[in-house]
């Protein structure tokens, strides 16, 4: 039963994606996942609940991918940031990359109340809060300001990505994320 | 605004995000006051024009992606107004990762451009140097006159001269750790302190000596150059590691 919960999950993910949250309607997900508008408010409740899930999975799932890719491939925690933005980038330029969930969701939600906007700040938030933790395993000073420093070239980068795919935005982002890191372990 | 903000188009690019934390900061704007969402065509037209001037690689996603960085940090300076924790000054790092991407896009022809100095540049490298060699003549004839046994004259000689120095010129000594530390800068990325926060009888020296790059010519003058150099923020690594790349 959780595996049709599961497959809902997945091509809401996907369509949501490529086609906008706003724009997916419910049947369009039912019909896609081979289930029942029915089967789909039962495990969900709401789209705004299923929204909420999606964007909480793709949260977790980009994390522990970049968390994964970040202690296998250093020695050193003070490593890890300098490492981040080649993550970042491989996962950007990979064919099945769609958009990161949070910076999409919160451009379609703009109005703070709503709950999808709320969670989407937060997992922005979180993730500025990661990098600072990364920063601050490299002894740097700073590391809430670098963080925010490196956030939005981030988002930044995705945006124009998102707007033109192919654009290299997060090739020159890379670049500008080293110069900060860079000048931020000197001080 | 924008447009007037600065002489360069670096500092024009930059001058966005001063004009907008001022803006954000303002006492009687309302957290209410939205940002107007989707066109900034103008805005975007206008950087592209600066990130030419500025030679940048690709100066249209140069431009976006300074706009997009505007726009998000004011977006959320906007949304932490009324949280209680509202210290981080999100413009003021915006400006920081603005200037990284600047150069990320520009090294290459920076490089380039510090290869072939400026004009004013060579020019004031040939002018101290030959300041030096003036200096250094005083300088190298002053033992001499050292060896000359028991004459008050050349004392007296010796006094003079370097009272005179002291007024005039700078030893040579002097001169290459000024230069030493010119050349330092030219290598980073520094930012100098505000101009208008200078008092007015050490503004032309900061602006001639610190900023301009140009020897002193007198000690005081040198002095009061090595206090405002003190001052100038530099950047070294990121340059040169990105020369090396």
């Amino acid at each position: 039963m959780s595996s049709l919960r599961e497959k809902i999950l997945t091509t809401a993910s996907a369509l949501f994606q490529t086609q906008g949250i706003n724009s997916t309607g419910v049947d369009t997900i039912v019909a896609v996942a081979g289930t029942t508008k029915m089967t789909l408010y039962k495990y969900f409740g709401s789209k705004e609940t299923l929204i909420l899930e999606v964007l909480k999975q793709g949260h977790q799932d980009f994390q522990s991918w970049l968390n994964h890719k970040l202690s296998t491939n250093t020695k050193k925690p003070g490593e890890k940031i300098q490492k981040l933005f080649d993550y970042i980038e491989e996962w950007v330029a990979s064919p099945d990359f769609q958009g990161v969930g949070f910076i999409k969701a919160s451009a379609e939600f703009p109005k703070e109340e709503n709950p999808v906007h709320q969670l989407s700040s937060e997992q922005s938030l979180q993730f500025r809060q990661y990098i600072s933790q990364l920063a601050a395993e490299a002894n740097i000073q700073d590391a809430d300001g670098l963080a925010l420093q490196l956030s939005l070239l981030f988002e930044g980068a995705v945006q124009a990505e998102q707007m033109k795919r192919g654009s290299g935005a997060m090739k020159y982002a890379k670049t500008a994320a080293k110069i900060l890191i860079d000048g931020a372990l000197t001080h | 605004m924008l447009a007037k903000s600065s002489d360069t188009p670096q500092g024009r690019l930059l001058g966005l995000f001063d004009i907008l934390d001022d803006w954000l900061n303002a006492p009687h704007l309302q957290k209410t006051a939205n940002l107007e969402p989707g066109d900034h065509s103008q805005l975007i037209a206008f950087c592209t024009e600066q990130a030419k001037t500025l030679g940048a690689e690709n100066p249209t996603m140069l431009a976006e992606h300074i706009v997009l960085i505007a726009k998000n940090a004011a977006q959320q300076t906007l949304a932490l107004k009324t949280s209680p924790v509202f210290n981080q000054h999100h413009l003021v790092h915006a400006k920081k990762a603005a200037h990284a991407l600047i150069l990320a896009q520009t090294q290459k022809a920076s490089v380039f451009s510090n290869l072939s100095q400026s004009k004013p540049a060579r020019y004031s490298i040939a002018a101290s140097f030959i300041l030096v060699l003036s200096v250094a003549t005083v300088w190298l004839t002053l033992p001499t006159k050292m060896y000359i046994p028991q004459s008050k004259l050349a004392q007296n000689d010796l006094v003079t001269t370097t009272a005179l120095s002291q007024e005039k010129g700078l030893t040579a000594q002097d001169a290459t750790k000024m230069y030493t530390k010119y050349e330092q800068m030219r290598q980073g990325t520094c930012q100098f302190p505000e101009a208008l926060l200078i008092p007015d009888k050490h503004k032309a020296i900061y602006l001639d000596n610190v900023v301009g790059g140009k020897l002193p010519t007198t000690l005081s003058d040198l002095a009061v150059a090595n206090f405002y150099l003190e001052q100038v923020r530099c950047n070294f690594t990121p340059m040169l590691m990105a020369a090396s790349k």
